[in-house]
């Protein structure tokens, strides 16, 4: 199983392990990670799980999609290039030591 | 220890219509469900049970065949879980979605909420209930959905007897004739424009439901715009009203949002937090478990009271007040989980970026009257059911 590793806005760190069956924001809500509220449970329809992803994993993070891009731009925090939604991203093997950064405000 | 839920008997039904939240803290402080008679429904009020509920649909379902908002307006998915929900969300989804609310949406209700407000703004005094906040949510519904123009009263009509009709437990036969002469109203409204849409795709619902990929089924469509209107305009109605009862009511607030109005979302969201429109929604349990204690039996009907939990002391300080600036904290007004209210980001730019900012804006000393209190009602659905008021024309 990935670990990945969550960076509160706080600097306080937590290493999850993630099922590869996941979503980011799935494998954060089992793990109680602080930060992620996630109201829509994972049908980017609420921009609570927006997350800021390391760039050198882009590969495997994926694309953007349409909606959720749009949805992002309601985001409580500032949007960034790293900003997806995490219950958009699915894990993958190749992201064990990914870090992913929770925002301060959902 | 688990043990079965608690009942409370010595509430009247009366007593749920007028204020609620008494007896919601009392099933609250009871235990996480209890049986109460007057609403014959097991009622779950705190914060922390409903969002484990909405985050686990197998065990708590959406679906019901019985439920008698089937019976109203025919198979729609909000009483589905999974994939069949899911295909029906997607379908309606285009018309949702930031974008579309942002270019199409935002220009098209300024304009209703100026024409509305100019209308009334030499008058001097008003009840806003019907001088604006219901015109404003059945106009904009109207355009949402893509039907032909009609009068704003007949929408609110069916909308009406819809939720009457959903919620007509009693069986009474006046109230199912109109729920259904309701009905048969908007499959004809439908039938009027769907050529029109299949022709011209647009934003609007009709449009996004017969282009989605499949095109949704004309038995789903009339059922799923019958929830659409029985849902989409108490709501967004009731915000607008409870927003300008919270500022009306707190002048220090009022003028704090009027000074700086990038406050104007953290005033939206405490007002369907403080009075949430829809107070209570129901789920099915499917198979028997235990709730934070109370065990409850397979097949129960139980009835999640966002209205409750959005008051509930456990997670916000001072509950019962209308405070723009308490700390940032999600609430439960739109709902969690898949059934997350499609409307949320509509209802968040029409009500707190365009009506109730501009409704300050025009109307100059817009107060309250001492003379005509406001009036609140409900706990299924709950708003100001009439909202006088007086300014200086």
């Amino acid at each position: 199983m990935p670990k990945i590793i969550f960076v509160s806005a706080d600097g306080v760190t937590r290493e999850v392990a993630a099922g590869a069956d996941q979503s980011i924001m799935q494998a954060a809500l089992a793990a109680g990670v602080p930060g992620i509220v996630a109201e829509c449970n994972g049908a980017a329809a609420c921009a609570t799980c927006h997350c800021y992803f390391d760039p050198a994993y882009a590969a495997c993070v994926g694309e953007i999609g349409e909606q959720e891009s749009e949805m992002l731009d309601f985001a409580a925090s500032e949007r960034t290039a790293d900003s997806r939604l995490s219950c958009q991203v699915r894990v993958m093997a190749e992201m064990d030591g990914m870090t992913v950064r929770v925002p301060a405000l959902q | 220890m688990t043990s079965a839920a608690p009942v409370i008997s010595d509430v009247a039904y009366q007593d749920l219509l007028n204020d609620p939240y008494p007896i919601f803290k009392r099933v609250r402080d009871t235990a996480s469900a209890v049986f109460v008679a007057a609403a014959n429904l097991t009622l779950v009020t705190r914060f922390d049970d409903i969002v484990k509920i909405e985050r686990d649909p197998v065990t708590y379902s959406s679906d019901n065949p019985t439920s008698l908002v089937n019976k109203v307006m025919g198979p729609t998915f909000m009483r589905k879980d999974g994939a069949e929900h899911a295909t029906g969300r997607k379908a309606i989804e285009p018309s949702f979605r930031s974008g579309t609310i942002k270019e199409h949406w935002t220009p098209r209700f300024a304009e209703i909420s100026e024409r509305l407000i100019n209308s009334l703004s030499g008058a001097g005094e008003a009840d806003l209930f019907h001088a604006l906040a219901a015109p404003m949510a059945s106009l904009s519904l109207m355009e949402m959905i893509g039907f032909k123009e009609m009068p704003w009263e007949t929408l609110a009509l069916w909308s009406q007897f819809l939720i009457d009709g959903a919620g007509n437990y009693a069986r009474d036969a006046e109230i199912e004739r109109k729920a259904m002469e309701a009905g048969s109203g908007i499959d004809a409204a439908i039938e009027a424009v769907l050529d029109h849409h299949r022709a011209h795709p647009n934003p609007s619902i009709l449009s996004s439901m017969v282009h989605a990929d499949p095109p949704m089924p004309i038995e789903e469509i009339r059922a799923n715009i019958k929830v659409i209107i029985g849902g989409g305009l108490n709501e967004p109605r009731d915000a607008i009203l409870t927003l300008t009862l919270g500022l009306l009511a707190n002048p220090a607030q009022k003028e704090s949002v009027l000074v700086k109005p990038e406050l104007w979302p953290n005033a939206f969201e405490e007002a369907v937090r403080w009075i949430s429109p829809i107070g209570m929604y129901p789920r099915r349990v499917t198979r028997e478990t235990d709730l934070s204690d109370v065990m409850l039996p397979e097949g129960l009907q139980i009835g999640l009271c966002v209205g409750a939990a959005n008051r509930d002391d456990r997670r916000f300080s001072n509950p019962d007040m209308f405070d723009i600036f308490r700390p940032r904290q999600s609430h439960l007004a739109f709902g969690a989980g898949a059934h997350f209210c499609a409307g949320t980001w509509v209802s968040r730019q029409t009500v707190g970026k365009i009506v109730v900012p501009m409704l300050f804006e025009r109307l100059r000393n817009l107060r309250l009257r001492e003379d005509a209190p406001p009036l609140i009602r409900g706990w299924v659905f709950r708003g100001p059911v009439s909202l006088p008021v007086r300014w200086d024309a």
